[in-house]
């Protein structure tokens, strides 16, 4: 027990993020627990539905890409000291520009045009992270908030156009069909599964590569760690928050504009619940790994389909599943909490006690 | 025209209630040196707590208090993880709001069977109708809930306290230079609490008054950002409680003409976006040289 707890007292990342995980499910528990169901069932059915079968599998990879792409864009900003709450409103920038290219019938073949209307997400999305990189470094504007204004602004525009000049025909507010060659293609014949997913380990991958190998990474992370020395250094620390920005953005961009390309088929009103924000627990759970990132997604993903598979059988609502991603989010960001919570802590102080 | 303007007005001032109570406790929180981001799970969770009180005891005046206690439940949590497991407070803050949309919306579906909003639930219903045979003052605050008053005094007693009292010294102390306070023997965390717990319970009472006083029911993230607006207010009004009425003022009458124009046949969508366009812009130029207490976000013994 001892040797467990030493260990437990330079706690890792990793254990941070396992025993955050483990608390929010236990708590989650709870909640089953109190709307009178048994837990245990409940996460059997969840795994079974989540993992259970091919199909299963293939739609908890279609709930994981777009978490694994807005995990990635909140911790590109976290990581240059910038929480980027405006994914969700970036993504909608992606996935409008997206699918306006997409459904306009341009005399190219389709990969060209299916690139054409991904670059034009990712410029739109891009661009409007650099807005908010920009009022933080001329004005100082607080990034978390303008952010949550710009989101409104994007969302409610948004909103406007598919409801007024774009609006398709019918009752639905949404856009018109994305043109037939620019979709992403389907993996296997007979699911859903398209290649966004791939999609998304690449722009994992070349996270990665960006963060670890390249200049501007180097420069992303010395302004992480310390701000001032960066300064010192001879990093132009506003500029360098701009480009995160502007990269963080970009791939909130990608998610929404491979959203339309692929699930959506176009855009239509209010198709996210939230994907920006569970972007933040995705982060998280992730400890700001890209790779950790998509297992995250993967795992969000799951209990996300699992949960829908779950409220099919039961009056169990899904929402208990954003319960969890919010407390992985608070846990995470509170390893004396959870050390003191597994006692590692106490230990500690006995230690020293000791030692007096 | 006339009729205009005094029906902007009277909605003006119903709007700037749950802000000018939101960014006063934003005021309390950032003097004691706790940013106060988790604003918006304060006020969420006040109008939710409210409405379930109401709805249990049938009395809105129950509702009123569960809301202010919803809201200091949340305010104690963010307080406990900033103070005593030193969380960075912006994560702390947006993990909160989280997790107060996510379990509202988990417990709306438990207690009511509905995603969207509540069933009816007593609201409060005390206005200022004695003012009601005053020419034009009694158009635009007899329909008011007697709840303004309680703001606009709040606003001017904390004034009082803030910056009259030996307390309200202590607290700015804290907030400016939390070592200094400790080393006074000023109980530094102590101070700190009660700045997020009279944070919490204002913001809950915000949300409150939009779920039991200005309807009667609670609906889906009615919140609405206006945790985050509040911030913006609070920052405006250079963290001190009589701007704060008259920033809150400002902003409640942007929503004001909002609800105004839509009557115009503009479609909704676009005119919903200016009170947002405008705290954007004032947080871009009109808020730049104004700095929050030294001590935000430090501890007495680092």
């Amino acid at each position: 027990m001892s040797k467990l707890s030493n260990r437990l007292m330079q706690t890792s990342s990793i254990v941070i993020s396992l025993v955050s995980f483990m608390l929010a499910i236990l708590v989650s528990c709870i909640i089953m627990l109190f709307c009178g169901y048994d837990p245990i069932f409940a996460y059997s059915v969840i795994i079974e539905g989540s993992l259970g079968s091919v199909r299963s599998f293939t739609n908890t990879l279609i709930q994981a890409t777009p978490l694994i792409f807005t995990g990635l864009a909140f911790m590109i900003g976290k990581k240059a000291t910038l929480i980027n709450l405006g994914v969700e409103g970036q993504m909608y920038t992606g996935a409008m520009v997206a699918a306006l290219v997409g459904m306009t019938p341009l005399p190219l073949p389709g990969v060209i045009h299916l690139l054409a209307a991904l670059i034009c997400g990712v410029i739109g999305g891009g661009l409007s992270g650099a807005l908010i990189g920009f009022l933080k470094v001329k004005f100082g504007s607080n990034e978390v908030i303008t952010t949550t204004m710009l989101n409104f602004i994007i969302i409610n525009f948004c909103d406007y156009l598919v409801n007024y000049p774009l609006k398709a025909e019918g009752a639905v507010a949404q856009t018109n069909k994305i043109v037939e060659g620019a979709l992403l293609g389907k993996m296997i014949p007979g699911y859903q599964l398209t290649w966004a997913i791939v999609i998304a380990v690449i722009a994992a991958l070349v996270v990665k590569f960006i963060l670890e190998k390249t200049r501007f990474g180097y420069e992303i992370r010395a302004v992480g760690l310390n701000m001032k020395a960066a300064e010192t250094a001879g990093i132009k620390v506003g500029g360098v928050m701009m480009k995160a920005m502007l990269f963080s953005g970009a791939l909130a961009g990608l998610c929404g504009a491979v959203h339309v390309t692929s699930v959506g088929k176009r855009f239509i009103s209010g198709f996210s619940p939230g994907y920006g924000f569970s972007g933040i627990s995705v982060a998280a759970l992730a400890s700001d790994s890209p790779l950790g990132i998509v297992l995250a997604g993967i795992i969000f993903g799951a209990l996300k389909t699992g949960a829908m598979y779950l409220n099919m059988m039961s009056q169990i609502p899904t929402e208990f599943v954003s319960v969890i991603q919010a407390l992985v989010v608070i846990f995470v960001s509170a390893p004396l909490l959870i050390r003191a919570l597994i006692g590692a802590d106490r230990k500690k102080k006995g230690g020293q006690r000791h030692a007096e | 025209m006339l009729n205009n303007v005094t029906g902007i007005l009277s909605t003006m001032f119903s709007m700037s209630i749950p802000l000018i109570l939101a960014a006063l406790g934003g005021v309390y929180s950032v003097r004691s040196g706790i940013m106060a981001l988790g604003l918006e799970s304060m006020i969420l969770t006040g109008a939710f707590t409210a409405a379930v009180g109401s709805f249990y005891s049938g009395n809105a005046w129950i509702g009123l208090l569960c809301g202010i206690l919803g809201g200091m439940i949340f305010g104690l949590c963010h307080g406990v993880l900033c103070i005593r497991y030193k969380v960075n407070q912006v994560i702390s803050g947006i993990g909160l709001n989280l997790l107060a949309t996510a379990a509202s919306t988990l417990l709306m579906q438990i207690i009511w069977g509905n995603k969207g909003n509540s069933e009816a639930v007593a609201s409060v219903n005390t206005k200022l109708t004695f003012l009601k045979d005053i020419p034009i003052l009694g158009d635009i605050f007899s329909r008011q809930s007697v709840l303004l008053i309680f703001a606009i005094a709040a606003c001017i007693l904390s004034w009082f306290i803030l910056f009259k009292t030996p307390f309200g010294l202590r607290l700015r102390m804290v907030g400016e230079n939390p070592k200094a306070a400790s080393s006074m023997g000023i109980p530094v965390r102590r101070m700190k609490y009660i700045g997020v717990l009279v944070c919490g319970a204002l913001a809950g009472l915000a949300g409150a008054y939009l779920s039991i006083d200005s309807l009667n029911m609670f609906v889906r993230d009615m919140s609405a950002s206006r945790g985050y607006i509040a911030i913006a207010i609070a920052i405006l009004s250079r963290y001190n409680p009589l701007s704060v009425l008259l920033c809150g003022s400002l902003f409640a009458l942007c929503d004001a003409v909002q609800i105004y124009v839509q009557g115009y046949g503009i479609p909704s969508q676009l005119v919903q976006m200016i009170p947002y366009i405008v705290t954007l812009l004032v947080l871009a130029f009109g808020v730049k040289n104004i700095q929050p207490p030294a001590g935000v976000g430090k501890y007495e013994d680092e």
